[in-house]
C-alpha cells in the first residue's frame, strides 16, 4: 500500500465517453459486414441501438449491452460508480431491467497499486447493489492504461422495447441530466475545476438513469436513448436518420453546466466533440443566436449522461413533473418532433 | 515581441495549458503555435480568440500553424487564473459576489443601520460590470419583498445582468416566499458554489 495520492485521470490520455473511437471510423469498420442472421434477433447491431436484444420466449427477451473506458475523475471508488452507471444506463435507455453484470478491466498493475482496482470494483459494486444487479463474473488484463466497464445483461418484454426509432410528430424531447460532462472531465484532467463543481459531475455522472426510467414507463414514450460519446447532437442525430421527421431544438432550454460554457469558450474541448461535430454537423442547422460555445456543449462528448425522450405531446408536461418529483431537477422539455424539414436538425 | 510554441505531440487539454501558462509569463504581441491534430488546433485557436487574439492557422502537411496577433499591442490582458478557477470571464472583469446577511448595516443604531444598507444597496451599480451575483440570507432577504424600497433599485441591477439571490429557506422562516419581487430563490449548495465561483466574496 502506499500513501502517495495518485490522480487517475493523469495516467491516461482519453477522459471517460470522450475516448470513445471517433463515430465515423466506427462506421467505416462494420459497414458491411456478414453477419449471422437469426429471427429472434429483435435489436442488432444493424439498428445501431443502445444495447442489443434477443427474444427467448413470447414474453421474455435478453437485453445485453457492455460498456467501459478510461478514467474520467481522479478518485476510484467514483470512477467505478460511473463506469457502471453508464454501462446500466443502456439497458435503462431501451426499457429494460437489468439483472447480471460482469466486470471488464484493463490494470497497468506495474504503476498502479492493486488496492485501486479493489476501489474501483467497489465503486461499481454499490451501483450494481442500487439498481438490483448481480455481479457475475469479469476479465481483467494488463494494460499500460488503466480501463473498467461492465457488460450487463437484463430483460424486457419483446412487445415494450425502447428503440430510437419511433419517433411521432408533436412528439416533446425530454433531457434528464445536464451538458458538459466532457468538457468539465477535460478541465478536471487540466488541474482547473473546483472541488464543488467536480463533486457536483461525479454525482450527477454516477446517478442511476433507472429512476428516470421507472417513471417514463407509466407515460407514452415512443422512442428513448441516453446521452454518452456522441453527444447531445450525435444521439439524437441518431434518433432522427430514417424517422422520415425533423427536430426542432430550444438550445436555451437544454440543462448545461454554465462552468462548461465558460470552459468551451477557453478551448478545452474534447477531441470527441470535433470528431462528433465532424461526423453530425451536416444533419444540423443552427440558428444565428446559438453561440460557438453553446454548440460545442452541444456535441461535448457525455459520460453517464441523461436518458432522450420522446413522449406523446399531451403527456410531456406531467412527465417531467413526475421526473422532478423522483429528483430528477433538471429534467426539461428540449425539443419538439416536426413533419418538416425531414431529418435535420434545427438548434433555435 | 514574438513568441513560437511547439504543441506538435501534445493531446488536449495540454496545448491549451501550455500555451497559456506562456501567455500568463508574457502577453507577447505575436504568438505561434504548432500543433498536430485538428482538437489541438481549434481549441487553441479557441483559446487564443478568447484572449483577445486575432488568429490565422496554416496547414502544413498532417501539421498546423496558428498564429495569434494581439488586437491591441498595448494592453496587458487579465488571465483566467488556475484552480479552483471556474471564474473564467471576458478579460478585464472580475467576478464579485456581495453576501448580504442582514437587513441592516453594522452595529450601534439599528434605524442608522437600515440607511446604511439601503444605501450601500444603491450604490452598490458603482462596481459596473465586476458585480456579478448579490445573495441576501437571514433578514436581507427582505430587501427582494414587497415593502422593501429597495426592490426597485435591486430590480435595476438585475435588469444589467447582476444576479440577485434571496435565500429559499430564509424567505420561508420569515414568511414572505410569496411576497418577493425581484430576483431568484436560491439555496445553500448555490450559495457555497457561488462563493467558490467567485472572485471575491464581500460580506455585509
Amino acid at each position: 500500500m502506499t500513501n502517495e495520492i495518485i490522480r487517475l485521470t493523469q495516467t491516461v490520455k482519453g477522459a471517460g465517453c470522450a475516448a470513445k473511437l471517433a463515430p465515423g471510423a466506427l462506421d467505416k469498420a462494420l459497414c458491411g459486414l456478414d453477419l449471422p442472421v437469426d429471427a429472434n434477433l429483435l435489436v442488432g447491431l444493424a439498428q445501431a441501438d443502445d444495447a442489443g436484444v434477443y427474444k427467448v420466449s413470447d414474453d421474455i427477451a435478453l437485453v445485453q449491452t457492455l460498456d467501459f473506458f478510461p478514467p474520467m475523475v481522479d478518485d476510484p471508488y467514483s470512477f467505478g460508480q460511473i463506469a457502471a452507471a453508464n454501462a446500466l444506463s443502456d439497458i435503462y435507455a431501451m426499457g429494460g431491467i437489468p439483472k447480471t453484470a460482469m466486470n471488464i478491466v484493463a490494470f497497468p498493475s506495474k504503476t498502479l497499486d492493486i488496492s485501486i482496482l479493489r476501489t474501483i470494483i467497489e465503486g461499481g459494486l454499490s451501483k450494481m447493489r442500487e439498481a438490483g444487479v448481480v455481479l457475475v463474473g469479469g476479465h481483467t488484463v494488463e494494460d499500460s492504461e488503466l480501463k473498467y466497464g461492465l457488460s450487463v445483461t437484463g430483460y424486457i418484454h419483446p412487445d415494450r422495447i425502447l428503440t430510437k426509432k419511433n419517433l411521432q410528430t408533436g412528439d416533446r424531447l425530454i433531457l434528464t441530466k445536464p451538458v458538459g460532462t466532457g468538457i468539465i472531465s477535460t478541465a478536471i484532467k487540466a488541474g482547473l475545476a473546483g472541488q464543488a463543481l467536480t463533486d457536483r459531475v461525479i454525482l450527477a455522472m454516477s446517478t442511476l438513469n433507472r429512476e428516470a426510467a421507472l417513471t417514463m414507463e407509466a407515460f407514452q414514450v415512443h422512442a428513448c436513448t441516453d446521452i454518452t460519446g456522441f453527444g447531445f447532437l450525435g444521439h439524437l442525430a441518431e434518433m432522427v436518420v430514417d424517422s422520415g421527421r425533423g427536430v426542432r431544438i430550444t438550445s436555451a432550454n437544454i440543462p448545461m453546466y454554465h462552468e462548461a460554457l465558460e470552459w468551451a469558450a477557453m478551448g478545452l474541448i474534447p477531441a470527441g466533440a470535433y470528431n462528433n461535430k465532424n461526423f453530425r454537423g451536416s444533419f444540423i442547422d443552427f440558428g444565428a443566436d446559438v453561440t460557438q460555445r453553446v454548440q460545442d456543449l452541444l456535441f461535448d462528448p457525455q459520460t453517464s449522461g441523461g436518458l432522450l425522450i420522446a413522449v406523446a405531446a399531451a403527456e410531456a408536461d406531467r412527465l417531467v413533473y413526475a421526473l422532478k418529483a423522483k429528483g430528477i431537477d433538471c429534467a426539461a422539455i428540449v425539443g419538439e418532433v416536426v413533419d418538416e424539414p425531414v431529418e435535420r436538425i434545427i438548434v433555435e | 515581441m514574438r513568441k513560437e510554441l511547439d504543441c506538435r505531440g501534445m493531446e488536449c487539454p495540454a496545448p491549451v495549458l501550455h500555451v497559456r501558462n506562456e501567455l500568463e509569463k508574457e502577453t507577447p504581441a505575436a504568438i505561434t503555435v504548432l500543433v498536430d491534430n485538428e482538437a489541438a488546433r481549434q481549441n487553441v485557436g479557441r483559446f487564443l480568440e478568447h484572449m483577445n487574439y486575432k488568429v490565422n492557422s496554416e496547414i502544413m502537411g498532417g501539421e498546423f500553424r496558428l498564429v495569434g496577433t494581439r488586437a491591441d499591442g498595448t494592453v496587458s490582458l487579465e488571465m483566467p487564473s488556475p484552480a479552483p478557477s471556474a471564474k473564467v470571464l471576458e478579460p478585464g472583469t472580475k467576478k464579485i459576489m456581495v453576501f448580504v446577511t442582514s437587513d441592516h448595516m453594522g452595529h450601534g443604531d439599528d434605524g442608522l443601520g437600515d440607511m446604511l444598507m439601503f444605501n450601500f444597496l444603491k450604490t452598490l451599480k458603482e462596481m459596473g460590470p465586476n458585480l456579478w451575483r448579490v445573495v441576501f440570507v437571514n433578514s436581507g432577504v427582505s430587501f427582494t419583498a414587497e415593502g422593501s424600497e429597495a426592490v426597485p433599485v435591486l430590480q435595476e441591477l438585475a435588469g444589467e445582468g447582476v444576479q440577485v439571490m434571496a435565500c429559499g429557506a430564509c424567505l420561508a422562516y420569515f414568511h414572505i416566499l410569496d411576497k418577493m419581487q425581484v430576483g431568484e430563490v436560491t439555496n445553500m449548495l448555490d450559495i457555497v458554489t457561488g462563493m467558490q465561483l467567485a472572485e471575491s466574496v464581500i460580506t455585509v
